[in-house]
């Protein structure tokens, strides 16, 4: 049940200061594995260091039954893709899903002019980053190219008149939806569209960004992916999502189809079953100090397969639609009557030690709520000149050393329970008394999702439990 | 008040001319003149766009021999009209206008009603848009829209005119829509 943590790598980027020491090396440290508390959680068919070639095989299978015909040998092609999959256990299982779409493409239509775009949310370089680490401009023969927030938009016209999206993702006569199941932030989309919310994110430019972001509120937002993708301008383009599955034990299969809302059924229905009970033992927790260590901004980061976010907000359900976060840093939403109150950052996490982590979102509310120790200069220093945290670093210490930081957090927290953010699926990667603690209560918080919570969350999507093998 | 403490500067040898740089710039601090870049130093906010998108790699940042020091006071104008153009724009004033530089719209509001007229003018009075220069585009064109002025579309992609919100979507689309929460959500955001 408890064997050695297995951190996942962390790639090299402007954005994050040089790779030292890992949580996952300190004394005590564990790697907790998951289907040991949580049989039931869907295994996994790809952990990192595995065999890609799994990927390609279940690639290949599941365009097997998807409509690619109206693509000609004459036609451009753009496949979509989002720098998060890329951080998922190191980026090679969406790479090479990626790439297999694209050499299934070619063989089954005869089309060869297909091209790459990157996304990303504010860190202009990191598509540059991803093609060159990837080797993807030699794979997709000089035809990769970053589609970002702030680059020639192009208009979109839609029920709510016109949004705008990156000129770049829709130059070709064709789009492919290539993306991931995983979890990220669960307060924004809900499970609401999930499967379609790039349309209005990662592929938008900024404005529209802001109008899912801010200017709807933390159910209404999701309309908005809607409303982008039903546009006659995004359907005129659009053959088939293609997406990897994800669950807290890794990439538990590939799924495409031409109907989007089938996918984002079926990304619902795993998310509760995968998801569900990991948010809810991290609800469990009482005290603990988070150790960010793995590439990315600290919300999205990976511990126990799943992302910081959702320890951040885990004591308020938030697959439960009737439940309103007021969280998302931005102080948008009024505390409302007859909720839970959520605090801006789960008082539960007792300290913050930023091992490793990119620069790359506003995060101000972490540190001005939780004591945070930055771990050695090169941090300090990248953490200062961030023109996205302008007070950062007036609210935090630095500690010279991996070791120094977290004797000074287990100091102040006055906890030895340890939870490291290290991009580890498969395994929590954490103290051994935080170990004992979720083993003691997996089975509490078992019975609670499928006895309690999880026919609610069905019923509000409109699907009957009964009709759902969970 | 939000301190830059950095500077954009180009590296005319290797500066193309491109005008990348001009068209990511949210104060218009950079100006395309001989085919190279120029930056107007105290037009600088030193986002992190300029620097990140040039394909030259010919800009980079450097620190400032003293800092620039913005800000607007809301407490220099009236309060009643601040408060009632947050309210036209549906923006609570205690809540984010940019959360990099933990600036408030009450901050933009005021600027608004000090003069304002552009995204521009506002973050070259507040210093918001210095970090990620996104989100508060937002909040800026809609206290500007909210005022009474008409926006107009700058040439090439600096931003686009676009600010739907909860309280555009019609009666149709909220009864069209009814699992979308597009009603109840209304209620969410802060009353005042």
């Amino acid at each position: 049940m408890l064997n050695k943590a297995s951190p996942s790598v962390i790639r090299d980027s402007r954005y994050g200061p040089p790779v030292g020491k890992r949580a996952a090396d300190l004394p005590g440290m564990v790697g907790l594995g998951v289907a040991a508390i949580f049989p039931d959680i869907p295994k996994a068919l790809y952990v990192e260091g595995g065999d890609v070639s799994i990927i390609r095989k279940a690639t290949e299978s599941a365009l097997e039954n998807v409509k690619i015909d109206m693509i000609r040998p004459q036609h451009t092609v753009n496949i979509l893709t989002s720098q998060y999959g890329f951080m998922i256990m190191g980026g090679y299982a969406y790479a090479e899903m990626v790439k297999t779409i694209k050499e299934v493409i070619e063989r089954k239509t005869g089309c060869s002019n297909i091209r790459l775009r990157v996304a990303t949310g504010f860190r202009i370089r990191e598509p540059e980053e991803i093609i060159r680490h990837y080797k993807l401009d030699e794979f997709f023969k000089g035809k990769a190219s970053p589609a970002l927030f702030l680059e020639k938009g192009v208009p979109i016209e839609t029920e709510l008149g016109t949004m705008y999206g990156l000129a770049k993702i829709y130059d070709a006569d064709w789009i492919i939806h290539a993306h991931h199941g995983e979890l990220r932030e669960l307060d924004m989309h809900r499970m609401m569209n999930r499967a379609i919310k790039p349309f209005s994110m990662s592929y938008a430019r900024m404005e529209t960004r802001s109008i899912h972001h801010m200017n709807f509120g933390p159910r209404s937002s999701n309309i908005i992916p809607k409303l982008i993708f039903e546009s006659p301008f995004v359907q005129s383009k659009f053959t088939f999502g293609c997406f990897l599955q994800t669950s807290p034990q890794g990439i538990i299969g590939v799924d495409a189809d031409n109907d989007m809302y089938a996918i984002d059924r079926r990304l619902m229905v795993l998310a509760f079953k995968s998801y569900g009970k990991i948010r809810e033992l991290y609800n469990e927790i009482r005290e603990c100090i988070a150790v960010m260590d793995g590439p990315g901004e600290p919300r999205y980061m990976i511990g126990g397969g799943t992302t910081f976010g959702n320890l951040t907000e885990a004591e308020l359900d938030l697959f439960d639609l009737d439940n309103i976060p007021v969280s998302l840093g931005y102080g948008l939403y009024q505390y409302p009557p007859h909720q839970p109150k959520l605090k801006s950052v789960n008082p539960s996490i007792k300290a913050l030690v930023m091992n490793h982590f990119w620069l790359g979102v506003p995060q101000l509310e972490l540190a001005s709520h939780i004591p945070t120790i930055l771990v050695g200069m090169d941090m300090a220093d990248l953490v200062a000149s961030d023109s996205m945290n302008h007070k950062f670093i007036d609210y935090v210490v630095t500690a010279g050393n991996l070791e120094t930081a977290m004797t000074f957090a287990r100091r102040l927290a006055n906890t030895d329970k340890v939870i490291a953010f290290d991009g580890a699926f498969g395994a929590i990667t954490c103290s051994e008394p935080l170990a004992e603690y979720f083993i003691e209560r997996a089975p509490v918080v078992s019975e609670r999702v499928d006895n309690q919570l999880m026919p609610g969350w069905l019923r509000q999507r409109g699907i009957d439990p009964a009709t759902v093998n969970v | 008040m939000v301190e830059i403490k950095f500077l954009a500067q180009v590296d005319t040898e290797k500066c193309t001319g491109c005008g990348k740089c001009a068209n990511v710039c949210p104060t218009q601090a950079i100006q395309v003149k001989d085919k190279k870049a120029q930056v107007e130093d105290p037009q600088c906010l030193a986002c992190p766009n300029c620097v990140d998108i040039c394909p030259e790699e010919a800009i980079r940042k450097i620190p400032r021999v003293e800092p620039l020091v913005f800000g607007v006071d809301y407490r220099e104008v009236d309060q009643t009209e601040l408060v009632e153009l947050c309210r036209k724009a549906h923006l609570h004033p205690q809540q984010w206008l940019c959360l990099c530089t933990a600036t408030r719209v009450r901050d933009g509001a005021a600027a608004v009603l000090k003069g304002a007229k552009t995204p521009e003018e506002i973050a070259l009075m507040t210093g918001i848009r210095s970090g990620c220069s996104a989100y508060c585009l937002m909040t800026s064109m809609r206290l500007l829209e909210a005022y009474g002025v008409e926006l107009e579309q700058p040439k090439g992609y600096r931003w686009y005119k676009t600010t739907q919100t909860l309280w555009n979507v019609s009666e149709e689309m909220i009864k069209k829509y009814p699992g979308y929460f597009l009603e109840e959500d209304k209620d969410v955001f802060r009353p005042f």
